[in-house]
């Protein structure tokens, strides 16, 4: 999993590096020094260093939302609104954190809102696209036969891959705040602390998720023990 | 003694191994669960399952490697933000209050019932309202209007224009030719008014126009002395310029008009002030036609006190004043030239004029 810059971000931000995330947190602090130059003329209404801005993160936030909403054109909706809410509060931007922490803090309240409003209205939304699931195609009994990797074993391939497909299950039951923690988490690698700051809430609140999102994900699998 | 709680019951233990895996413990809470889980074969094995799940999840497939391996959504989304950067950044066009908003929708709808009603509503407003509308003078007879084309000489035209001809035609009809921005030509037929303007222009404006220029100019205007700017315009020529032939020329422009006050004033101030000879002699005449012709003079405006006081100085010496005031100030004014003119000729004429007049009288 590639560590994003966000990470080195965030945890430099949480005070709480170690490690190579320490390590790279230190390299990147001096591009740190341009940014808040940037930021500065961003807020001046610098449009290119806004875009310059934009263009060092969106990477990140499309992959966020990509993962979090499993369809593009929702990821879409989220990339345009969570850049939009930012160049219209730039000027409310006060330097009090990272520019990375307030990026990240918008973007998750907009995907939060979205995964609400997905939940609150099953029956307007798209169903989720998986890609495990997208794999899989029709199953017969040669599917499960089939062995395109020699040195495997068929059936150890064939429960990994009915374990991906709980797990996915699983993540569509889990409330959106869980769903932001446990993806930001395992997928953006992120420190506890460093979600809580994200999201607004303490490290205890996210631990919590976490662990409630993990117990779910447990119990789907608990069948397969 | 150090205050961290202890971790040796599996209970305290268990819920802290998910975050075992993650790395979410400090090091004191991790030291213990690592001492607790080297006596523990129950914790061992939960933490074995914490291990493999944490594997599988790792293992999931992401759906960003899957849509956005190519970086195509990723060009998209910059594109549309960049559109949207676009609106915001632009100037909001003010929509202002517009009136009768909803009519202009439902004629955009019905297009064939627009015209229709605009076409009724365009008879009732032609048959209907002109009749409670005063049109025109104002007698409710829907009388003509005159309309007249737009003038093609403005006064732009007439500051930079030059003359380059004048042609009289033997009907009366004048042609003229112009310089300026375009080349024009005006026929008095067509054009009369702009013609009229033009040629009062130059004769008003002796130091911009040649000299014979202008004594074409007036000799055109001669015609048309009974129009009131004419005749305004030939006055200030024979009173102003600073052509003597022009100035003659003015004054014979005027030749019929001598009856009226405003052209006797000017006769009469040529006849004391003009510097040529032959201007003064043909003021003469034209003051002693008009008297010989019968015409009644007006009241002239009252002279000067100080031009009148040699003038009455004069009187003992000269022949007696038949008739009015003003006839009387002419009478002086031919006596002041016949004893006191510079010019010989000038002295012999008036002296003639005198004797006309008199004579007239006599009879």
């Amino acid at each position: 999993m590639p560590l994003s810059r966000w990470v080195l971000a965030l945890a430099d931000s949480s005070g709480r590096t170690s490690g190579s995330a320490a390590a790279l947190a230190t390299v990147t602090s001096l591009p740190n020094l341009d940014e808040r130059a940037l930021v500065s003329q961003a807020q001046a209404g610098n449009r290119a260093a806004f875009e310059d801005l934009v263009r060092r993160y969106d990477r990140d936030v499309l992959r966020l939302a990509l993962n979090l909403m499993k369809r593009p054109e929702d990821a879409r909706d989220v990339y345009q609104e969570a850049f939009l809410k930012v160049y219209r509060n730039l000027h409310r931007f006060r330097f009090e954190c990272s520019f990375y922490t307030w990026l990240y803090r918008i973007v998750t309240n907009v995907c939060l809102d979205h995964l609400r409003r997905r939940q609150a209205r099953p029956e307007d939304q798209a169903p989720e696209i998986h890609p495990n699931r997208m794999e899989e195609g029709p199953r017969d009994f040669f599917d499960y036969q089939k062995e395109h990797r020699p040195t495997l074993d068929p059936e150890r391939t064939l429960i990994g891959k009915e374990i991906q497909s709980r797990i996915a299950r699983a993540m569509e039951r889990l409330s959106p705040r869980e769903r932001v923690v446990f993806e930001m988490k395992h997928y953006q690698g992120l420190k506890l602390r460093a979600i809580g700051d994200a999201l607004g809430t303490t490290e205890e609140t996210v631990k919590n998720s976490l662990f409630r999102a993990t117990r779910k994900l447990r119990n789907e699998l608990a069948e397969l023990r | 003694m150090s205050e961290t709680p202890k971790f040796t019951r599996c209970e305290d233990v268990a819920p802290l191994l998910v975050f075992y895996t993650c790395d979410e413990l400090t090091s004191e809470e991790r030291e213990q669960i690592v001492a607790h889980l080297a006596i523990c074969d129950g914790c061992r094995a939960q933490l074995s399952e914490e291990d493999a799940l944490q594997a599988a999840i790792d293992r999931m497939p992401q759906a960003a490697d899957q849509f956005e391996s190519s970086g195509v959504l990723l060009a998209q989304c910059r594109s549309e933000l960049s559109e949207s950067l676009d609106e915001l950044s632009a100037p909001k066009v003010k929509e202002g209050w517009q009136p009768f908003g909803w009519v202009r929708a439902w004629m955009a709808l019905r297009p064939g019932w627009s015209a229709a009603a605009l076409l009724l509503v365009g008879a009732i407003v032609g048959t209907q309202v002109l009749q409670w509308v005063p049109v025109g003078n104002g007698n409710g007879n829907g009388s003509a209007l005159k309309v007249y084309a737009a003038p093609r000489i403005t006064s732009d035209t007439l500051n930079k224009m030059e003359v380059s001809g004048i042609i009289s035609r033997p009907t009366g009809k004048i042609q003229l030719q112009l310089q300026a921005e375009q080349p024009m030509t005006l026929s008095s037929d067509e054009d009369g008014a702009d013609v009229r303007r033009v040629l009062t222009f130059v004769i008003s404006n002796s130091d911009r126009f040649d000299a014979g220029v202008r004594l074409d100019c007036v000799e055109a205007l001669r015609a048309a002395a009974a129009d009131e700017q004419v005749r305004a315009a030939l006055l200030s020529a024979a009173r102003r310029d600073q052509n003597p032939a022009v100035r003659l020329k003015a004054l014979d422009a005027l030749r019929d008009m001598a009856g009226m006050p405003a052209v006797r004033d000017v006769l009469l101030e040529t006849l004391q002030h003009d510097s040529n000879p032959g201007v003064r002699v043909e003021a003469i005449n034209l003051l002693v036609r008009a008297i010989e012709s019968g015409y009644e003079l007006p009241e002239l405006a009252p002279e000067a006190p100080d031009s009148e006081s040699p003038a009455q100085g004069m009187a003992p010496q000269t022949l007696p004043l038949p008739g009015g005031d003003s006839e009387q100030r002419i009478l002086r004014a031919l006596d002041e030239l016949r004893q006191h003119d510079s010019n010989r000729y000038v002295r012999l004429r008036s002296a003639a004029a005198l004797r006309q007049i008199a004579q007239q009288d006599m009879q």
